[in-house]
């Protein structure tokens, strides 16, 4: 189920004296099976971009395009839509409000008129996907719980839906490290398992240890996309749109400048191996 | 003066009587001109211990001491208060007033500051963090590391011996977050402020002069961040990791090449693995 954006642009209050345009004329498919990070800078347009994806906005011109059928059409049925693309807004624990985690997580379910035993069964294997005990913590209030399992509630009422495509706005920010790579894991599964995401981030870091693929918005429109491996080599157009890349990117770049040269790499492990090679085998290298 | 800038002795603090500590027994002593980076998972009592230091929350049991004075004692609270300013993780909740000058003179009315001693200390604090050009500007059209920077001037403009920041970073972009650390790195080197930095960030850990790790309430580690991070296995088994670099160090090691242990940025990476190619 791909999701084609068709020169989309976007512009608040339009009109009015404060109009801002934040989208222009985007293109952009999110294919079946891609694990999409979108990166820019604050403002760049990329959580305006996430609410066009299940219609929480509407494109002042252009289309979004899921499985080649506008979202936007008066004949879409936009509940349908609205279960088929979830979106995870930014700290999502922010928004759990029921009195148990099982009641918190069932609220989509229940919304879409499932039956009693439905919901039951979406909610257990929400929480198994996300990793939450469903014996130790369905009955328990969600506040109750770390600020990491409590981010992983918030995205498992998202999966309970069953969406086709899950769209994630910083889904990271604020947690520690153990919680961060449990969540970055969740999400690898859900991807290996055939849910196509699509992935705001500010790390860097994280884009390199899950992307498939990468677009950069600048002031609202998509001036790259490619390979993780692509995108990151271009390390000063990057640094000139206030971006960071991945610590391993950025001491391959510093080496390069030092003459000392590594093959294309963006993860650690990746330039751990070859800085291993490198320096063992140094003698015949270094110059 | 021997005296620490601000003591923890034994400190316990319960959010309600008889739930769990929240804080258990720590001990800490923090002195002037220090830069500490307190880390722990989230829940681990972090933030807890920021509201204690300026007498937000009043211990359980065991004393909070900021310059000799006690936290418990209401007596200091306004004094405490003054010297001790605290920043919050999200920017837009610490926002007072339409104009960023009103903004940061916000605290100095509270304190009864004269009016016409005002404009100095509002210029000066708003110099301190580069945002003295956007005085008359509207603080909710800046970006979160600008008004992070406007909440930080807040606090300066009263002149403080200590600033503790509780994930003034976490809701920000990459540029956001070297601004307002920048920011704090210099107002500790050139003010001599002392600076109490919570964070997730194990590379903003880095730059602190000292390293303090929080488990479920208690203080487990203490020292340099290259005394530290320079402990992987032990600081994971805190939920926590160490700097990408370090971590890399770590996997270099396993591959056979000796380096140090205790790297800590891109920049002693490069000099490292320069001096080891001349070696080989």
């Amino acid at each position: 189920m791909p999701i084609k954006l068709d020169s989309l642009s976007h512009t608040y209050q339009e009109g009015s004296p404060f109009q801002a345009t934040a989208l222009h004329d985007v293109d952009l498919t999110i294919e079946d099976h891609d694990l999409l990070a979108l990166i820019g800078h604050t403002g760049s347009g990329k959580s305006t971009l996430a609410q066009h994806l299940n219609g929480l906005l509407k494109p002042t011109s252009g289309r979004v395009l899921l499985d080649g059928q506008d979202i936007n059409d008066k004949s879409t049925d936009r509940r349908a839509l609205r279960f088929a693309v979830g979106l995870v807004f930014q700290y999502p624990e922010h928004q759990l409000f029921e009195e148990t985690v099982r009641k918190d997580i069932g609220f989509g379910p229940r919304n879409m008129g499932l039956e009693e035993g439905e919901i039951d069964a979406r909610v257990r294997e929400a929480m198994d996907k996300t990793g939450l005990p469903y014996d130790e913590i369905a009955e328990k209030s969600p506040f109750e719980l770390s600020g990491g399992q409590m981010r992983r509630v918030a995205l498992a009422g998202v999966l309970a839906m069953r969406p086709r495509i899950l769209v994630l706005d910083e889904p990271t920010a604020g947690l520690d490290p153990r919680a961060r790579d449990f969540l970055l894991e969740d999400i690898r599964r859900l991807h290996k398992g055939g849910t196509s995401v699509v992935m705001i981030s500010h790390s860097m870091d994280d884009v390199a240890s899950l992307a498939t693929r990468v677009a950069v918005l600048e002031k609202g429109r998509l001036v790259m996309q490619g390979s993780p491996g692509e995108i990151f080599s271009r390390v000063e157009e990057l640094g000139r749109m206030g971006l960071d890349v991945p610590q391993a990117s950025k001491l391959r770049h510093l080496l390069f400048d030092a003459g000392i040269e590594l093959p294309e790499c963006y993860r650690l492990e990746e330039l751990a191996d070859s800085l291993a090679d490198y320096l063992k085998g140094g003698a015949e290298h270094a110059g | 003066m021997n005296q620490a800038h601000i003591s923890l002795q034994n400190l316990c603090y319960a959010y309600e009587e008889g739930a769990p500590l929240a804080v258990d027994s720590v001990s800490l002593d923090i002195r002037r001109g220090e830069f500490v980076a307190l880390l722990g998972h989230n829940g681990s009592g972090k933030s807890t211990i920021a509201k204690l230091l300026n007498g937000l929350y009043t211990p359980t049991s065991g004393k909070v001491l900021v310059s000799g004075m006690d936290t418990a004692d209401d007596r200091n609270t306004w004094e405490i208060r003054k010297r001790c300013g605290m920043v919050f993780q999200n920017p837009d909740n610490q926002i007072v007033a339409t104009v960023v000058r009103e903004d940061v003179a916000f605290g100095l009315e509270n304190l009864g500051v004269p009016s016409e001693r005002m404009p100095r200390l509002i210029d000066d604090a708003l110099r301190a963090v580069n945002m003295l050009e956007f005085a008359d500007r509207a603080p909710h059209l800046l970006s979160g590391g600008q008004k992070q920077r406007i909440a930080i001037a807040g606090i300066l403009a009263m002149q403080p011996e200590a600033i503790v920041l509780d994930e003034a970073t976490a809701m920000l972009d990459p540029s956001g977050r070297q601004e307002v650390l920048e920011t704090a790195l210099r107002l500790n080197r050139e003010r001599g402020v002392t600076v109490v930095w919570i964070t997730h960030f194990m590379e903003e850990a880095a730059r602190a002069s000292r390293v303090a790790v929080m488990y479920k309430g208690s203080l487990v580690m203490d020292g340099s961040p290259r005394e530290i991070f320079s402990q992987v296995e032990k600081i994971r088994r805190f939920r926590l990791d160490v700097p990408p670099m370090t971590r890399l160090s770590a996997m270099l090691r396993e591959r056979g090449v000796g380096l140090r242990a205790d790297i800590l940025t891109a920049e002693e990476m490069l000099e490292e693995v320069r001096a080891l190619a001349h070696k080989a």
